[in-house]
């Protein structure tokens, strides 16, 4: 036997005297004494003497070695540690609802009061709006009417939350990560989870690094964005070999509000060396317009979009020559106005200069709006030069050196001056 | 010394059931819990000695050892006391029962804390109806209304016995019932 299902056995004697399927040395004492079980477990049990247990073990069930190895001889696997499926075999696994706990059902019933409160007030919020959106077009552009639909609209979005936030269910399925973004709540226990800490990294790498005042001069990220070369996720900010960034990355781009919006992506690097005036030049590696996202299609990959009626200027793999300071690599995502599409080929005929075209310069001409940003860096590596010749840099064998600063020639002081 | 050899457990026992162990150490040093390296024994010493006639360790006799922060001694101190109770563990199951009986308290209280405070409202509105009232419906130019807001002379001599104790819900234990306002000698 066991150590574990020695363990439970005096709690599973104690739970109950009926289930003694898995457990054998309990099969002799079978008598029962009082039926406490649900009739699921009932049927479970008959149906189980047709076929004894140790000829069919169950995965979730299965505590001792030799059934286990038959288990995995036959390629299934015991589901969760030996010490849980024992404990299970003696409980009436019983859904997290109905646990027979009574402190927890008063708890539950006070939830679902609350709830249902909730839900009325939802609906009682609904036909508000509704009937302000059947008032007449003169009385509906009034800007109190305006004001006080907005309001209502809020308050509803407050509502939908509220209404669910006390669901251990909920909180469970969430934790899991089987949340349904189409849902108000998911969405907003996933906004709190990302600004918990994944924001502030993100701000604080595009900040210190200053990609914000030195691409764009303000950017609030509402959008959670994770950058993928190949399959490996980067962490804001992360150094990527260029043989990796050879190939355009993938985005996952998440929402937390309802609805879809269309936007344009861009990634600039902003440490282009200029020789000549001694300084930096900006020069665009990718853009791409009229980007459909949702809280449900969050998936982006550069290279996959329609090269005739998205992608403006397509992935330049980013390159640093030696001897240069690192390459801040920055993707914003910019939300088009009013999610309006723009007209590609107008778009497609102007940015086709990659060296000259600032951002800011984009944001006005578009009227567009960052929302989400994410950054890497490159720098010089042993795979630069490869990447170099396939792309055909112009000076891949040059290296950058920083200009000596020749001393001063000594001189000789007076010393009567020292005097 | 006998009490160095008792675990830190019988100590703090003893400690607290106030038996006289010895008159030096009741606790746990602090002392002892700040340099656990320096009670450890060690081979290579006995070598430097031999090696140098000096006790002290060269890294030691060149800088003192890093002083720890005082406060990281106290938490450290009193988080691995034996009296410390251990931290709560639940499983994921009884976690989300606790989080979900947690929850329901939070709003009940939250419940009952507005329906105060909207009784309270209710009744500064109620008070306030009223003598907008005396002051416009008695028909005397609000006459009464002012007479009855003159708040001169109102605790000169007494104040009242409710406010010789802090207000709470109920009354509460020692309240003399038998207490009556003495006669104000004007």
């Amino acid at each position: 036997m066991a150590h574990c299902e020695r363990a439970s056995r005096p709690l599973i004697q104690c739970l109950q005297k009926s289930s003694t399927r898995g457990v054998p040395s309990l099969q002799l004492q079978s008598t029962r004494a009082f039926q406490t079980t649900s009739l699921v477990r009932e049927e479970a049990q008959t149906e189980a003497k047709s076929q004894p247990f140790y000829k069919n073990p169950d995965p979730t069930l299965v505590s001792s070695p030799r059934l286990e190895r038959r288990l995995m001889r036959q390629g299934i696997l015991p589901v969760g540690s030996r010490r849980r499926r024992a404990a299970l075999q003696g409980s009436a696994n019983l859904p997290f609802e109905q646990l027979p706990y009574q402190c927890f059902q008063e708890a539950r019933k006070v939830l679902h009061a609350d709830r249902e409160e909730k839900l009325k007030e939802i609906t009682a919020t609904g036909e508000k709006i509704a009937r302000i959106q059947a008032l007449p077009e003169d009385e509906r552009s009034k800007n109190s009417t305006l004001s006080r639909l907005r309001a209502l609209e809020v308050h509803l979005e407050t509502l939908k939350i509220h209404a669910d936030i006390n669901d251990p269910i909920v909180k469970k399925k969430f934790e899991d990560g089987e949340g349904d973004m189409s849902k108000p709540i998911y969405r907003y226990l996933a906004d709190q989870k990302w600004r918990e800490y994944r924001r502030k990294i993100l701000v604080q790498r595009i900040t210190q690094m200053k990609v914000i005042p030195d691409v764009l001069p303000h950017c609030d990220p509402v959008l959670d964005t994770k950058l993928y070369f190949g399959r490996k996720p980067v962490p804001p900010g992360e150094f990527v070999s260029a043989a990796l960034s050879s190939n355009p990355p993938k985005l996952d781009v998440q929402m937390f509000e309802g609805g879809e919006k269309l936007v344009t992506i861009a990634v600039v690097d902003s440490d282009v060396p200029n020789v000549e005036a001694d300084s930096f030049d900006f020069k665009t590696h990718y853009l791409a317009v009229n980007i459909p996202i949702s809280a449900t299609n969050t998936k982006v990959d550069l290279g996959q979009l329609s090269a005739d009626s998205q992608v403006v200027l397509p992935w330049l793999p980013p390159v640093a020559q030696k001897g240069s300071p690192y390459h801040r690599l920055s993707v914003f995502i910019l939300e088009q106005k009013d999610a309006r599409p723009l007209d590609f080929a107008a778009v497609k005929a102007r940015e086709t200069d990659r060296d000259n075209t600032l951002l800011r310069t984009l944001q006005a001409r578009y009227h567009l709006k960052p929302i989400g940003a994410n950054l890497f860096r490159s720098i010089w590596d042993e795979t630069t030069l490869e990447v170099m010749k396939q792309i055909g840099f112009p000076e891949a064998d040059m290296e950058l050196r920083r200009k000596r600063v020749e001393p001063l020639p000594y001189k000789r002081r007076n010393p009567s001056t020292f005097r | 010394m006998p009490t160095l050899s008792m675990s830190p457990v019988l100590v703090s026992l003893a400690n607290v059931f106030k038996i006289p162990v010895s008159q030096t150490t009741l606790r746990p040093t602090i002392a002892l819990l700040n340099q656990p390296a320096k009670s450890k024994p060690s081979p290579p010493r006995t070598q430097e000695a031999k090696a140098t006639f000096s006790t002290t360790r060269p890294l030691l006799k060149r800088k003192a050892a890093t002083p720890v922060d005082k406060r990281v001694t106290l938490i450290r101190y009193f988080l691995h006391h034996p009296l410390t109770p251990r931290p709560l563990r639940f499983s994921r199951n009884r976690y989300l029962r606790h989080w979900t009986i947690h929850r329901a308290w939070q709003l009940h209280q939250a419940n009952r804390r507005r329906a105060n405070q909207l009784e309270l409202q209710r009744q500064w509105q109620a008070m306030n109806a009223a003598c907008e009232e005396l002051r416009t419906g008695a028909g005397d130019g609000g006459k009464l209304f002012r007479k009855s807001m003159i708040k001169t002379g109102v605790f000169r001599d007494m104040f009242p016995i409710e406010y010789g104790r802090l207000q709470t819900e109920g009354p509460g234990e020692g309240w003399n019932h038998e207490w009556t306002r003495p006669e104000v000698r004007r």
